[in-house]
């Protein structure tokens, strides 16, 4: 028996699903920590903690905001800055500069010369302070991190996954996850980790004739240039799953097989041009 | 004292007496003994404010040495991650993460969030 969960959260579509009698009361501390989270980081709430620190440079910030930092951080380490939570002026400039339900989907292209991406950001125990001009959008992550933070509520009361809107976590299984490909659709299987998509084939719009997305490129601070339509990446858990989609798309079809398969990550590939590569160990 | 040099002798002692009573006037003793209290507070001000900038000296050297090891530990956790980045893969190991292709009707779906 399946029990689900589905409500809007974070700017998407959030879905609880969990194997055997679902416990009310799990559902629900799952479903506020949606909202607590989205709370905290959604850019575009005058109060959370991230516009905060967005606006002030430096905030105490709570153990939440600091950890997501640490993570984001860490991804940008990682992925030798292909992924940087510091493309938020660069988002704003592009045109998402409110709730992409609210972003119109025709418009004059920017003005302004594009933003330089990957400025400093201190994470200290008691508060984190952003260099000048600094400014952090962390929506992605954000979403990843939810969803951990969720299944392990949900995990004590047995197997579950938390999809918000298409990061998805995973405790116990297995569960079959389906993605879109150039060859129709495709179902991955898996029973811990987290799963995520990147790509430009939602949440885009066009500026004087041109398509921008969200992908930021943070070598040129603007919408990445990639030869990709998306990138499923299935990784231990949902942040990271979100953060090496997020490369492996901004690393081009040339490099993004390599590297899957390098690092042993499973990953879906879909090219501009309709070509699906399955990379990191995955085979049909 | 009607005799003329009697009035000549009380004459000159007039005089000189005039003069070391000018002459002790223009000395201003009673001056003497504020002007040395204005000296010793100036003295004592100063040994004062050579004190503290000692004391100043010291606290700037000694935030100075904090700084230099901040920046040398700095340095080298720097130095570390890029060693680490240069030697690893721009994307992180999978963990053993285990999953599969099937042929299953999926129970979600992910896609571009």
């Amino acid at each position: 028996m399946i029990e689900r969960r589905a409500f809007r959260a974070m700017g998407t579509d959030v879905e609880l699903i969990v194997r055997g009698d679902a416990d009310d009361d799990r559902l629900d501390a799952a479903e506020h920590e949606f909202h607590r989270l989205e709370a905290l980081l959604s850019r575009f709430r005058p109060d959370s903690e991230l516009s905060l620190l967005n606006r002030e440079g430096v905030l105490a910030a709570g153990p939440d905001l600091r950890r997501i930092v640490e993570l984001a951080l860490e991804g940008r380490e990682r992925t030798n800055g292909r992924f940087d939570p510091t493309v938020h002026d660069a988002l704003v400039r592009a045109g998402y500069d409110r709730t992409f339900e609210e972003v119109a989907p025709e418009g004059r292209a920017p003005a302004s010369p594009p933003f330089v991406v990957g400025g400093v950001v201190d994470v200290q125990p008691d508060r984190i302070e952003l260099g000048p001009g600094v400014r952090l959008d962390l929506g992605g992550i954000g979403k990843g991190y939810a969803a951990e933070r969720a299944a392990d509520l949900l995990a004590p009361g047995g197997a579950c996954l938390v999809n918000a809107g298409g990061d998805i976590a995973v405790r116990g299984g297995p569960w079959p996850v389906g993605l879109e490909t150039s060859n129709g659709p495709l179902t991955l299987e898996l029973s811990a980790g987290g799963v995520a998509t990147s790509g430009r084939d939602r949440r885009r719009w066009r500026r004087e004739g041109r398509e921008l997305h969200h992908l930021i490129d943070p070598r040129t601070g603007e919408p990445s240039a990639s030869d990709l339509m998306c990138v499923t990446v299935v990784a231990r858990d949902a942040v990271d799953a979100e953060v090496d989609a997020k490369s492996l798309f901004l690393a081009g079809a040339a490099l993004a097989v390599a590297e899957a398969d390098a690092a042993g990550i499973p990953a879906v590939i879909v090219t501009a041009e309709g070509r699906t590569l399955l990379a990191g160990g995955l085979a049909a | 004292m009607t005799s003329h040099p009697g009035r000549l002798y009380a004459l000159a002692l007039s005089v000189v007496v005039f003069f070391l009573a000018w002459t002790v006037v223009a000395a201003h003793p009673w001056q003497s003994a504020a002007a040395d209290q204005r000296r010793l507070a100036v003295t004592r001000r100063e040994a004062q404010l050579r004190h503290e900038a000692k004391l100043v000296q010291r606290v700037v050297a000694a935030r100075w040495a904090v700084y230099r090891r901040a920046l040398r530990n700095r340095r080298a956790a720097i130095a570390a991650a890029q060693r680490r980045a240069a030697s690893a893969s721009a994307v992180a190991p999978s963990a053993g993460t285990a999953v599969r292709v099937v042929m299953l009707p999926p129970l979600t779906i992910t896609r571009t969030s």
